[in-house]
């Protein structure tokens, strides 16, 4: 272990780490105004139909790999921070809208009936009883778009998006250990902070007595 | 395209070679967390506490990034550049999917389906054998099925630190600006895996035990 | 055969005991009915007698043998055992579910067929057409059926049903019962049959456990219960229907009396005669094919004041309903009594007339039960 190199790569950590989060909470904001309204449209009775195809689709499309958007970014937007936030955003995309709709479509439909037989417009229904009961499968959608973004985040380095990635690339290339470890470490650190304040989110959104089943 | 297909027929040998790789990879790692984390899935079945910690390392697992973890083994002297850290990589990935999948398909069983039995005097080993594997094989599968998507994904990643195979059409497509080569993996990876899901996802079908694909309407 | 000596279970964590000091006995061929609201440890009780649970203290005995001295599994094989849940596998047909337990004891495929066939026979299914179907095609009657069946395959002599019935709608439930009974009635197994509904308690027990947060209230045949309720908890937990509920435990014919005239068409117009010369209180007035089509009561012709044959036989025919089959129960005839406004009621069995039930008969066979 080489200690000045190592100090080398932690110096070169809040530079990295900041660009790093600052691609993944744009992507993810980017990607939740895109999907929620998605889902929520293609949820609602006259699009239900076509709500079952995306839905097909989008488990389809679960099997993308993360690298393959990152590479198909490359000869499209070009190199560096926006079209990797671009491919960031494609990523982030499907998981929030596939559990915004997987959300809305498990919520009881005696509940949603028993709303509107009350009066509750179907405005109302949707934002009082719809979204709330559906609101932790969707977080959950936004956690593991979280935790994928962070970690294609990673690969954003080769097509020169920077960000943690840039020093674990740094390292393999150089076959420093020091450089691989600060990367990975805190790309390690950046995804389970991420995926665990969402979870505890998840965890004050839903109601008590009501458990999700992932 | 037509500059693509070019470029696919004319690389035909070395794709196929690279294909050949990135499959054995997944095939070779694939094979371990089946023999390790099934085993594990139906023991944390059975005791509470052992699943909330296993569960919770499997998670944190999952959410590093693969590069992270790739990379961290490279620094691992034993491990090294290449097939070892891949395949340790892989495997602990898929833990995840595997472990989870096989606990959850023992665990939502029917409990008055395991009462009963229970009941009537069979064993719990019976009961695993003849009612808790069988109704849970459908979402058992279902992890072994994630688990071959993700690992076509990931493995590409592999190609950072070594490994030889479609990922590589990637990683030296970037550093060479050869979009055709990029578009080569970009697209050949991503058409596995769908492949996969789609060929698994019948076979899943294919398992679930007949008597729950049935109703009183037919 | 079943003997629970101070048997006392506390569940981990908990400090109040779910079950308390508990001594009962239950014969052989007894069908002894827990009943008590939920939470009062009833189906902790069943669930001790074949180790599901096991007791914290005291002693549990089938056949004078201590039942922690028996290997859990076999134990269980030899007790049959319905849940309310019914807890069908719902991979297997419905063959496969009924032969479990004879597979456990390792019988022969010849065996385990017929004895299949016979039990779906014996629970009112057709073998040919339930066989090979799965759990999810058959209706909720259906499955507590196969349920029942299941529990019975290797003829076990005692079987625990905990709520068997309790997942259909009642008229199902009534069904059940009646057909449980039956079998019963030849096989005489010893039952333990938890519910939380007295009425059910009533109609299957030979004897009724009665029991309140853990611990045995009272103990006794349902006619013990219902004449002499221990203190306020049962008296409450009985209804204050409770003389109607006695009522369902006699059939009519245990009361039928023969003080009727039979009455011909041409006998009309001495009816009053023939009454007082016979001491009847009841004219039933008879068809050309001596089938019983009418009934007045010493009452109705006091009211009629004029004995004219047609006025007679207006009164009586309009009463060609108030007849009731001897074997249903004293609280159907009562119920009868007070739909036709009437005292007596013609008793039959068949289209054969065998007597008649008064009211007041009624009234007097309760007065004794509650003394006895």
């Amino acid at each position: 272990m080489n200690w000045e190199r190592f100090l080398d790569a932690l110096s070169r950590v809040p530079h990295e780490l900041s660009i790093h989060v600052i691609m993944v909470l744009i992507s993810l904001a980017v990607a939740i105004a895109i999907s929620l309204p998605i889902g929520v449209i293609l949820t609602r009775p006259r699009f239900r139909k076509m709500g079952a195809l995306v839905m097909n689709i989008l488990n389809l499309f679960q099997a993308f790999p993360g690298m393959a958007i990152i590479a198909l970014t490359m000869p499209v937007l070009g190199m560096g921070l926006k079209p990797a936030i671009g491919a960031l955003v494609v990523q982030a995309l499907l998981p929030i809208a596939r559990n915004t709709i997987a959300g809305l479509y498990g919520v009881d439909p005696n509940t949603k009936e028993a709303a509107q037989g009350m009066g509750m417009s179907e405005r109302k229904v949707l934002f009082e009883v719809e979204l709330p009961l559906a609101m932790p499968v969707i977080l959950a959608g936004i956690r593991t778009s979280a935790v994928y973004v962070v970690s294609v985040g990673t690969l954003a380095a080769y097509i020169g998006g920077g960000g943690l990635g840039d020093i674990i690339v740094a390292g393999l290339n150089m076959l420093w250990a020091e450089f691989i470890i600060v990367g990975a470490g805190f790309g390690a650190l950046l995804a389970i902070f991420f995926e665990r304040g969402l979870s505890y989110l998840e965890y004050k959104f839903t109601p008590p007595g009501f458990t999700i089943t992932k | 395209m037509s500059n693509l297909l070019k470029y696919m027929v004319e690389n035909a040998s070395i794709i196929l070679d690279y294909a050949s790789t990135h499959f054995s990879l997944i095939f070779s790692a694939v094979a371990i967390s089946l023999v390790l984390w099934i085993p594990l899935g139906i023991l944390i079945s059975r005791n509470e506490r052992l699943a909330s910690i296993v569960l919770g390392i499997a998670n944190t697992i999952f959410c590093i990034p693969s590069l992270a973890l790739f990379s961290v083994f490279v620094t691992i002297p034993f491990f090294g550049l290449g097939r070892p850290s891949s395949l340790l990589a892989l495997v602990l990935y898929a833990m995840m999917p595997m472990v989870i999948n096989v606990y959850q398909g023992i665990k939502v069983v029917d409990k008055s389906v395991i009462e009963a039995a229970k009941g009537m005097g069979m064993n719990s080993r019976r009961i695993l054998r003849e009612i808790q594997l069988p109704l849970a094989a459908p979402v058992m599968f279902a992890g072994i099925r994630i688990t071959v998507v993700m690992a076509t994904g990931i493995a590409a990643i592999a190609a950072y630190i070594g490994e030889r195979n479609l990922g590589r059409l990637i990683t030296e497509g970037l550093t060479r600006y050869h979009v055709e080569m990029i578009l080569s993996g970009a697209i050949l990876i991503p058409l596995i895996a769908i492949l996969f899901d789609t060929v698994l996802g019948a076979v899943e079908r294919m398992l679930v035990p007949k008597g729950l694909k049935v109703s009183r309407s037919k | 055969m079943i003997e629970l000596h101070d048997v006392t279970k506390i569940y981990a964590g908990q400090t109040v005991p779910a079950v308390k000091n508990l001594t009962l006995k239950i014969k052989e061929g007894e069908t002894c009915v827990f009943v008590g609201p939920s939470g009062c440890g009833k189906s902790t009780i069943l669930r001790m007698i074949n180790r599901m649970i096991e007791q914290t203290s005291g002693t549990i005995l089938i056949n004078n043998k201590d039942i922690r001295e028996a290997d859990p599994d076999r134990l269980r094989m030899g007790i049959g055992y319905v849940i309310q849940q019914i807890g069908l596998l719902p991979h297997r047909t419905i063959a496969e579910n009924i032969s479990i337990v004879p597979r456990l004891y390792g019988w022969d495929k010849e065996r385990i067929r017929k004895r299949v066939d016979e039990l779906l026979e014996l629970m009112g299914l057709d073998p040919d057409e339930t066989r090979d179907k799965f759990p999810a095609q058959l209706s909720g009657g259906q499955m507590q059926r196969v349920g029942v069946a299941r529990a019975m395959a290797a003829d076990p002599p005692i079987m625990l049903m905990d709520e068997p019935f309790g997942a259909v709608d009642p008229i199902v439930r009534g069904h059940l019962q009646d057909e449980f009974l039956k079998i019963q009635r030849e096989m005489k197994k010893t039952i333990c049959f938890v519910t939380h509904d007295i009425n059910e308690a009533i109609k299957m027990g030979d004897t009724i456990a009665i029991f309140e947060k853990g611990q045995l209230v009272q103990h006794g045949t349902p006619q013990e219960i219902l004449s002499k309720p221990k203190n306020e908890f049962v008296r409450t937990f009985i209804g204050t229907d409770r003389v109607v509920k006695m009522l369902t435990l006699f059939q009519v014919r245990s009361i039928t009396k023969d003080n009727y005239s039979i009455i011909r068409e041409n006998e009309l117009a001495n009816i009053r005669q023939k009454m007082d010369d016979e001491g009847a209180a009841v004219g039933i007035l008879m068809n050309e094919s001596a089938k019983p089509c009418g009934l007045i009561t010493r009452d109705d012709l006091e009211k009629a004041g004029e004995l004219n044959p047609e006025k007679i036989k207006e009164i009586a025919c309009g009463k060609k309903d108030a007849f009731i089959d001897g074997d249903l129960l004293l609280n159907d005839a009562l119920s009868l009594m007070l739909e036709w406004n009437c005292d007596y009621l013609g008793v039959l069995d068949g289209a054969q007339l065998i007597g008649i039930v008064s009211f007041d008969d009624i009234r007097e066979c309760v007065r004794r039960k509650e003394g006895e």
